[in-house]
Protein backbone atom coordinates (compact mmCIF):
# COMPACT_ATOMS: atom_id res chain seq x y z
CA UNK A 1 0.00 0.00 0.00
CA UNK A 2 2.95 2.60 1.03
CA UNK A 3 5.09 1.62 -2.12
CA UNK A 4 1.59 2.22 -4.40
CA UNK A 5 1.51 5.66 -2.77
CA UNK A 6 4.81 6.40 -3.23
CA UNK A 7 4.65 5.36 -7.23
CA UNK A 8 1.33 7.70 -7.16
CA UNK A 9 2.79 10.76 -5.59
CA UNK A 10 5.74 9.52 -7.59
CA UNK A 11 3.86 9.89 -10.71
CA UNK A 12 1.85 13.14 -9.27
CA UNK A 13 4.84 15.07 -9.16
CA UNK A 14 6.31 14.34 -12.74
CA UNK A 15 2.64 15.01 -13.79
CA UNK A 16 3.12 18.37 -12.40
CA UNK A 17 6.27 19.57 -12.40
CA UNK A 18 6.29 17.48 -15.49
CA UNK A 19 8.06 19.61 -18.02
CA UNK A 20 11.59 20.16 -18.23
CA UNK A 21 13.66 23.23 -18.56
CA UNK A 22 13.24 23.77 -22.21
CA UNK A 23 17.04 24.47 -22.82
CA UNK A 24 18.18 23.40 -26.37
CA UNK A 25 14.60 25.76 -27.58
CA UNK A 26 15.78 28.50 -25.70
CA UNK A 27 19.57 28.05 -26.68
CA UNK A 28 17.77 27.66 -30.40
CA UNK A 29 15.99 30.68 -30.02
CA UNK A 30 18.75 32.94 -28.10
CA UNK A 31 20.37 31.49 -31.91
CA UNK A 32 17.91 32.51 -34.15
CA UNK A 33 17.96 36.04 -32.71
CA UNK A 34 21.99 36.36 -32.73
CA UNK A 35 21.47 35.36 -36.59
CA UNK A 36 18.74 37.60 -37.25
CA UNK A 37 21.10 40.46 -35.85
CA UNK A 38 23.56 39.74 -37.86
CA UNK A 39 21.67 39.71 -40.78
CA UNK A 40 20.56 42.61 -40.93
CA UNK A 41 17.27 42.83 -39.23
CA UNK A 42 17.80 45.83 -36.80
CA UNK A 43 18.37 48.08 -40.09
CA UNK A 44 15.01 47.16 -41.90
CA UNK A 45 11.81 48.28 -39.90
CA UNK A 46 9.98 45.28 -40.31
CA UNK A 47 12.26 42.90 -39.45
CA UNK A 48 13.51 45.08 -36.28
CA UNK A 49 9.75 45.22 -35.03
CA UNK A 50 10.42 41.22 -35.24
CA UNK A 51 13.74 41.09 -33.70
CA UNK A 52 12.09 43.57 -30.81
CA UNK A 53 9.63 40.73 -29.93
CA UNK A 54 11.86 37.72 -30.10
CA UNK A 55 14.18 39.39 -27.70
CA UNK A 56 11.45 40.09 -25.31
CA UNK A 57 9.74 36.36 -25.59
CA UNK A 58 13.03 35.38 -24.68
CA UNK A 59 13.57 37.49 -21.64
CA UNK A 60 9.81 36.40 -20.52
CA UNK A 61 10.90 32.95 -20.91
CA UNK A 62 13.82 33.32 -19.07
CA UNK A 63 12.03 34.86 -16.25
CA UNK A 64 9.19 31.71 -16.73
CA UNK A 65 11.41 28.97 -16.15
CA UNK A 66 13.22 31.18 -13.30
CA UNK A 67 10.09 30.91 -11.87
CA UNK A 68 9.38 27.23 -12.71
CA UNK A 69 6.58 27.58 -15.91
CA UNK A 70 8.42 25.46 -17.80
CA UNK A 71 5.35 24.61 -20.06
CA UNK A 72 4.75 28.09 -20.64
CA UNK A 73 8.21 28.96 -21.46
CA UNK A 74 8.51 26.63 -24.05
CA UNK A 75 5.49 28.14 -25.95
CA UNK A 76 6.61 31.73 -25.44
CA UNK A 77 10.23 29.94 -26.77
CA UNK A 78 8.30 29.14 -29.74
CA UNK A 79 7.16 32.20 -30.13
CA UNK A 80 10.54 33.49 -29.88
CA UNK A 81 12.04 31.50 -32.44
CA UNK A 82 9.12 32.23 -34.66
CA UNK A 83 9.49 36.37 -34.40
CA UNK A 84 13.71 35.87 -34.92
CA UNK A 85 13.59 33.86 -38.00
CA UNK A 86 10.88 35.99 -39.55
CA UNK A 87 13.00 39.09 -38.51
CA UNK A 88 15.75 37.43 -40.93
CA UNK A 89 13.76 35.92 -43.55
CA UNK A 90 12.50 39.55 -44.35
CA UNK A 91 15.72 41.04 -43.60
CA UNK A 92 17.32 39.49 -46.17
CA UNK A 93 14.07 39.83 -48.47
CA UNK A 94 14.42 43.54 -48.22
CA UNK A 95 18.22 42.97 -49.08
CA UNK A 96 17.28 40.83 -52.05
CA UNK A 97 14.90 43.64 -53.03
CA UNK A 98 17.59 46.59 -52.91
CA UNK A 99 19.90 44.42 -54.74
CA UNK A 100 17.33 44.02 -57.84
CA UNK A 101 16.39 47.77 -57.72
CA UNK A 102 20.49 49.12 -58.12
CA UNK A 103 20.56 46.24 -60.64
CA UNK A 104 17.55 47.20 -62.91
CA UNK A 105 19.06 51.15 -62.09
CA UNK A 106 22.30 50.26 -63.53
CA UNK A 107 21.06 48.18 -66.23
CA UNK A 108 18.68 51.05 -67.15
CA UNK A 109 21.75 53.61 -67.35
CA UNK A 110 24.21 51.09 -68.97
CA UNK A 111 21.29 50.70 -71.98
CA UNK A 112 20.74 54.91 -72.00
CA UNK A 113 24.37 54.49 -72.24
CA UNK A 114 24.32 52.18 -75.27
CA UNK A 115 21.95 54.08 -76.99
CA UNK B 1 -8.93 12.67 -51.14
CA UNK B 2 -8.47 15.38 -48.39
CA UNK B 3 -5.85 16.98 -47.30
CA UNK B 4 -4.34 17.43 -43.84
CA UNK B 5 -5.37 20.87 -43.28
CA UNK B 6 -8.83 20.34 -44.65
CA UNK B 7 -9.07 17.12 -42.70
CA UNK B 8 -8.33 19.05 -39.42
CA UNK B 9 -10.41 21.46 -40.25
CA UNK B 10 -13.19 18.32 -40.93
CA UNK B 11 -12.00 17.03 -37.30
CA UNK B 12 -12.58 20.32 -35.71
CA UNK B 13 -16.05 21.15 -37.07
CA UNK B 14 -16.57 17.46 -36.20
CA UNK B 15 -15.14 18.40 -32.61
CA UNK B 16 -17.07 21.44 -31.77
CA UNK B 17 -20.76 19.65 -33.81
CA UNK B 18 -20.09 16.99 -30.83
CA UNK B 19 -19.17 18.91 -27.97
CA UNK B 20 -21.84 21.82 -28.61
CA UNK B 21 -18.64 24.37 -28.98
CA UNK B 22 -20.21 26.06 -32.01
CA UNK B 23 -20.07 29.25 -30.62
CA UNK B 24 -16.45 29.37 -29.70
CA UNK B 25 -15.00 31.71 -31.90
CA UNK B 26 -11.74 31.04 -33.21
CA UNK B 27 -9.11 33.88 -31.19
CA UNK B 28 -7.72 36.73 -33.49
CA UNK B 29 -3.96 35.21 -33.90
CA UNK B 30 -5.94 31.99 -35.46
CA UNK B 31 -7.96 34.35 -37.79
CA UNK B 32 -4.79 35.94 -38.40
CA UNK B 33 -2.56 32.94 -39.09
CA UNK B 34 -5.53 31.78 -41.30
CA UNK B 35 -5.90 34.86 -43.48
CA UNK B 36 -1.29 35.42 -43.78
CA UNK B 37 -1.17 31.62 -45.05
CA UNK B 38 -3.91 32.34 -47.87
CA UNK B 39 -1.50 35.23 -48.77
CA UNK B 40 1.60 33.46 -48.96
CA UNK B 41 0.16 30.30 -50.80
CA UNK B 42 -1.50 33.08 -53.43
CA UNK B 43 1.97 35.00 -54.06
CA UNK B 44 5.19 33.47 -55.12
CA UNK B 45 5.82 31.71 -52.17
CA UNK B 46 3.92 28.81 -54.09
CA UNK B 47 6.36 28.02 -56.70
CA UNK B 48 9.53 29.80 -55.14
CA UNK B 49 9.04 28.76 -51.29
CA UNK B 50 7.46 25.43 -50.93
CA UNK B 51 9.37 24.13 -48.23
CA UNK B 52 8.77 27.01 -46.27
CA UNK B 53 5.01 27.04 -47.42
CA UNK B 54 4.53 23.55 -46.13
CA UNK B 55 6.10 24.39 -42.89
CA UNK B 56 3.46 26.90 -42.37
CA UNK B 57 0.90 24.80 -43.61
CA UNK B 58 2.06 22.34 -41.20
CA UNK B 59 1.85 24.99 -38.29
CA UNK B 60 -0.99 26.57 -39.21
CA UNK B 61 -2.86 22.73 -39.10
CA UNK B 62 -1.11 22.39 -35.62
CA UNK B 63 -2.81 25.70 -34.24
CA UNK B 64 -6.63 24.77 -36.15
CA UNK B 65 -5.75 21.25 -34.08
CA UNK B 66 -4.84 23.13 -30.87
CA UNK B 67 -8.21 25.39 -31.34
CA UNK B 68 -10.53 21.83 -32.23
CA UNK B 69 -9.13 19.74 -29.03
CA UNK B 70 -8.18 23.01 -26.49
CA UNK B 71 -10.31 26.23 -28.13
CA UNK B 72 -9.51 29.84 -27.06
CA UNK B 73 -6.77 28.90 -24.78
CA UNK B 74 -3.46 30.50 -24.83
CA UNK B 75 -1.75 27.52 -26.43
CA UNK B 76 -3.79 27.78 -29.62
CA UNK B 77 -3.08 31.13 -29.24
CA UNK B 78 0.65 30.46 -29.38
CA UNK B 79 0.53 27.98 -31.68
CA UNK B 80 -1.68 30.07 -34.16
CA UNK B 81 1.12 32.97 -33.68
CA UNK B 82 3.86 30.97 -34.69
CA UNK B 83 1.91 30.10 -37.88
CA UNK B 84 1.15 33.57 -38.38
CA UNK B 85 4.77 34.19 -38.38
CA UNK B 86 5.77 31.13 -40.62
CA UNK B 87 3.12 31.99 -43.42
CA UNK B 88 4.84 35.83 -42.86
CA UNK B 89 8.54 33.95 -43.45
CA UNK B 90 7.32 31.74 -46.14
CA UNK B 91 5.92 35.00 -48.49
CA UNK B 92 9.35 36.95 -47.29
CA UNK B 93 11.57 33.97 -48.07
CA UNK B 94 9.23 33.85 -51.83
CA UNK B 95 9.52 37.61 -52.09
CA UNK B 96 13.25 37.06 -51.97
CA UNK B 97 13.87 33.99 -54.52
CA UNK B 98 11.63 36.46 -56.78
CA UNK B 99 13.38 39.27 -56.55
CA UNK B 100 17.06 37.17 -56.31
CA UNK B 101 16.05 35.59 -60.05
CA UNK B 102 15.09 38.70 -61.21
CA UNK B 103 18.65 40.47 -60.07
CA UNK B 104 19.98 37.01 -61.73
CA UNK B 105 18.65 37.53 -65.45
CA UNK B 106 19.52 41.44 -65.02
CA UNK B 107 22.92 40.38 -64.55
CA UNK B 108 22.91 38.60 -67.53
CA UNK B 109 21.34 41.14 -69.21
CA UNK B 110 24.10 43.52 -67.70
CA UNK B 111 26.38 41.56 -68.76
CA UNK B 112 25.16 41.24 -72.52
CA UNK B 113 24.04 44.63 -72.88
CA UNK B 114 27.40 45.89 -71.44
CA UNK B 115 29.27 43.74 -74.12
CA UNK B 116 26.93 45.54 -76.65
CA UNK B 117 27.90 49.05 -75.35
CA UNK B 118 31.36 48.23 -75.18
CA UNK B 119 30.95 47.10 -78.93
CA UNK B 120 29.03 50.13 -79.91
CA UNK B 121 31.10 52.11 -78.37
CA UNK B 122 34.09 50.42 -80.07
CA UNK B 123 32.32 51.34 -83.24
CA UNK B 124 31.58 54.79 -82.80
CA UNK B 125 35.35 55.16 -81.31
CA UNK B 126 36.57 53.75 -84.88
CA UNK B 127 34.27 55.72 -87.04
CA UNK B 128 35.10 58.87 -85.24
CA UNK B 129 38.73 58.00 -85.88
CA UNK B 130 38.37 57.69 -89.79
CA UNK B 131 36.55 60.37 -89.79
CA UNK B 132 38.97 62.71 -88.25
CA UNK B 133 41.68 60.88 -90.54
CA UNK B 134 39.39 61.73 -93.80
CA UNK B 135 39.02 65.24 -92.10
CA UNK B 136 42.65 65.61 -91.48
CA UNK B 137 43.23 64.42 -95.48
CA UNK B 138 40.96 66.78 -96.26
CA UNK B 139 42.70 69.44 -95.17
CA UNK B 140 46.08 68.96 -95.64
CA UNK B 141 44.63 68.45 -99.11
CA UNK B 142 43.33 71.86 -98.91
CA UNK B 143 46.00 73.73 -97.34
CA UNK B 144 48.28 72.29 -100.02
CA UNK B 145 45.88 73.32 -102.74
CA UNK B 146 46.02 76.63 -101.05
CA UNK B 147 49.42 76.94 -101.34
CA UNK B 148 49.85 75.97 -105.11
CA UNK B 149 47.46 78.81 -105.48
CA UNK B 150 48.96 80.83 -103.31
CA UNK B 151 52.65 80.12 -105.04
CA UNK B 152 50.85 80.28 -108.83
CA UNK B 153 49.40 83.62 -107.76
CA UNK B 154 52.48 85.01 -106.73
CA UNK B 155 54.32 83.65 -109.56
CA UNK B 156 51.86 85.19 -112.23
CA UNK B 157 52.10 88.48 -110.15
CA UNK B 158 55.37 88.72 -110.38
CA UNK B 159 55.75 88.03 -114.10
CA UNK B 160 52.83 90.56 -114.58
CA UNK B 161 54.58 92.99 -112.86
CA UNK B 162 57.57 93.20 -114.69
CA UNK B 163 55.44 94.24 -117.68
CA UNK B 164 52.39 96.07 -116.22
CA UNK B 165 51.23 98.23 -113.13
CA UNK B 166 49.82 95.94 -110.56
CA UNK B 167 47.73 96.68 -107.26
CA UNK B 168 45.01 95.76 -105.45
CA UNK B 169 41.91 97.70 -104.99
CA UNK B 170 38.74 96.82 -103.42
CA UNK B 171 37.14 95.71 -106.78
CA UNK B 172 39.86 93.64 -107.53
CA UNK B 173 43.37 92.96 -108.71
CA UNK B 174 43.81 96.07 -111.62
CA UNK B 175 46.52 95.52 -113.78
CA UNK B 176 47.54 99.03 -115.57
CA UNK B 177 48.30 99.11 -119.09
CA UNK B 178 50.00 102.54 -120.41
CA UNK B 179 47.91 103.57 -123.51
CA UNK B 180 51.02 104.83 -125.68
CA UNK B 181 52.53 101.19 -125.13
CA UNK B 182 49.20 99.91 -126.56
CA UNK B 183 48.36 102.10 -129.25
CA UNK B 184 49.21 105.10 -131.90
CA UNK B 185 47.76 108.91 -131.04
CA UNK B 186 44.03 108.34 -132.11
CA UNK B 187 44.07 104.33 -133.16
CA UNK B 188 42.47 101.58 -131.48
CA UNK B 189 44.91 99.24 -133.46
CA UNK B 190 47.46 97.20 -130.87
CA UNK B 191 50.98 97.80 -131.53
CA UNK B 192 53.16 94.77 -131.63
CA UNK B 193 55.03 95.47 -128.73
CA UNK B 194 51.30 95.48 -127.18
CA UNK B 195 50.33 92.17 -128.25
CA UNK B 196 53.24 90.59 -127.22
CA UNK B 197 52.48 92.22 -123.86
CA UNK B 198 49.24 91.30 -123.81
CA UNK B 199 50.10 87.60 -124.52
CA UNK B 200 51.94 87.66 -121.50
CA UNK B 201 49.28 89.10 -119.14
CA UNK B 202 46.63 86.33 -120.60
CA UNK B 203 49.22 83.65 -119.70
CA UNK B 204 49.75 85.10 -116.55
CA UNK B 205 45.86 85.58 -115.93
CA UNK B 206 45.05 81.85 -117.09
CA UNK B 207 47.98 80.60 -114.44
CA UNK B 208 46.46 82.37 -111.66
CA UNK B 209 42.78 81.77 -112.19
CA UNK B 210 40.14 84.45 -112.17
CA UNK B 211 36.55 84.52 -111.59
CA UNK B 212 35.60 87.45 -114.27
CA UNK B 213 37.74 90.26 -116.06
CA UNK B 214 36.19 93.73 -117.00
CA UNK B 215 38.82 95.86 -119.13
CA UNK B 216 38.24 99.47 -119.05
CA UNK B 217 39.58 101.95 -121.70
CA UNK B 218 40.79 105.43 -120.61
CA UNK B 219 41.36 108.79 -122.06
CA UNK B 220 43.19 112.28 -121.33
CA UNK B 221 40.96 115.21 -120.88
CA UNK B 222 42.43 116.45 -124.80
CA UNK B 223 39.85 116.49 -127.43
CA UNK B 224 36.13 116.25 -127.54
CA UNK B 225 34.23 113.83 -124.17
CA UNK B 226 32.87 111.70 -127.01
CA UNK B 227 35.80 111.05 -129.37
CA UNK B 228 37.71 109.78 -126.18
CA UNK B 229 34.40 107.46 -124.83
CA UNK B 230 34.58 105.90 -128.12
CA UNK B 231 37.58 105.83 -128.68
CA UNK B 232 38.63 104.23 -125.34
CA UNK B 233 35.60 101.64 -126.00
CA UNK B 234 37.05 100.26 -128.91
CA UNK B 235 40.61 100.24 -127.00
CA UNK B 236 39.06 98.34 -124.50
CA UNK B 237 37.33 96.04 -127.60
CA UNK B 238 40.58 95.61 -128.54
CA UNK B 239 42.25 94.84 -125.64
CA UNK B 240 39.35 91.78 -124.53
CA UNK B 241 39.05 90.21 -128.50
CA UNK B 242 43.24 90.15 -128.44
CA UNK B 243 43.12 88.33 -124.70
CA UNK B 244 40.04 85.92 -126.25
CA UNK B 245 42.40 85.00 -128.99
CA UNK B 246 44.62 84.34 -126.31
CA UNK B 247 42.92 81.73 -124.31
CA UNK B 248 40.78 84.01 -121.90
CA UNK B 249 36.65 82.79 -122.23
CA UNK B 250 34.68 85.04 -124.02
CA UNK B 251 32.01 84.83 -121.22
CA UNK B 252 34.43 86.04 -118.89
CA UNK B 253 35.79 89.01 -120.03
CA UNK B 254 34.00 92.27 -120.38
CA UNK B 255 35.32 95.51 -121.62
CA UNK B 256 33.91 99.33 -120.95
CA UNK B 257 34.77 102.76 -122.76
CA UNK B 258 35.09 105.29 -119.70
CA UNK B 259 36.46 108.28 -121.80
CA UNK B 260 38.52 110.74 -119.72
CA UNK B 261 35.74 110.42 -116.61
CA UNK B 262 38.18 108.96 -114.16
CA UNK B 263 41.98 110.72 -114.35
CA UNK B 264 44.47 108.97 -112.02
CA UNK B 265 46.88 112.24 -112.85
CA UNK B 266 47.27 115.92 -114.12
CA UNK B 267 45.50 116.40 -117.03
CA UNK B 268 47.31 119.64 -117.52
CA UNK B 269 50.74 118.07 -117.96
CA UNK B 270 52.27 116.03 -120.28
CA UNK B 271 52.87 113.78 -118.06
CA UNK B 272 50.00 113.11 -116.35
CA UNK B 273 48.00 112.98 -119.59
CA UNK B 274 50.27 110.32 -120.35
CA UNK B 275 49.46 108.38 -116.84
CA UNK B 276 45.95 109.01 -117.75
CA UNK B 277 45.57 107.32 -121.17
CA UNK B 278 45.56 103.33 -119.98
CA UNK B 279 43.72 100.52 -120.41
CA UNK B 280 43.16 98.74 -116.82
CA UNK B 281 42.08 94.97 -116.56
CA UNK B 282 40.01 94.47 -113.44
CA UNK B 283 40.88 90.92 -111.89
CA UNK B 284 37.67 89.64 -109.99
CA UNK B 285 39.64 86.99 -108.28
CA UNK B 286 38.18 83.26 -107.13
CA UNK B 287 35.56 82.82 -104.43
CA UNK B 288 34.79 86.22 -104.98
Amino acid sequence: MREFCLVGIALLLTACGGAAVPQEPLTAAKAAVAGAEVGGAASDPKAALHLKLAKEYVAKAESLIADGDNEEAARIIDRAQADADLALALAKETAAEKEAQDTKESLDRLRKQAQ
Amino acid sequence: MMNRLDRIAFVGLLAQALFGCATAQPPQELLDARSAYDAASKGPAAQLAPAQLDTAKQSLAKAEQSFADNGDKPMTKDAAYVAERRAELAAAEGAREKADRARAQMDKDFKNSEIDAVAATKDRAAKAQADLEKERQARSEAEKNLADANKKLGAAMASLAEIAKVKEESRGVVITLSGSVLFATGKSDLLPIAQQKLTDVAKALNDQGYQSLLVEGHTDAQGSADKNMVLSQQRADSVRMYLVSQGIPSDKIRSQGLGSSRPVADNNTAEGRANNRRVEIVVTPLGK
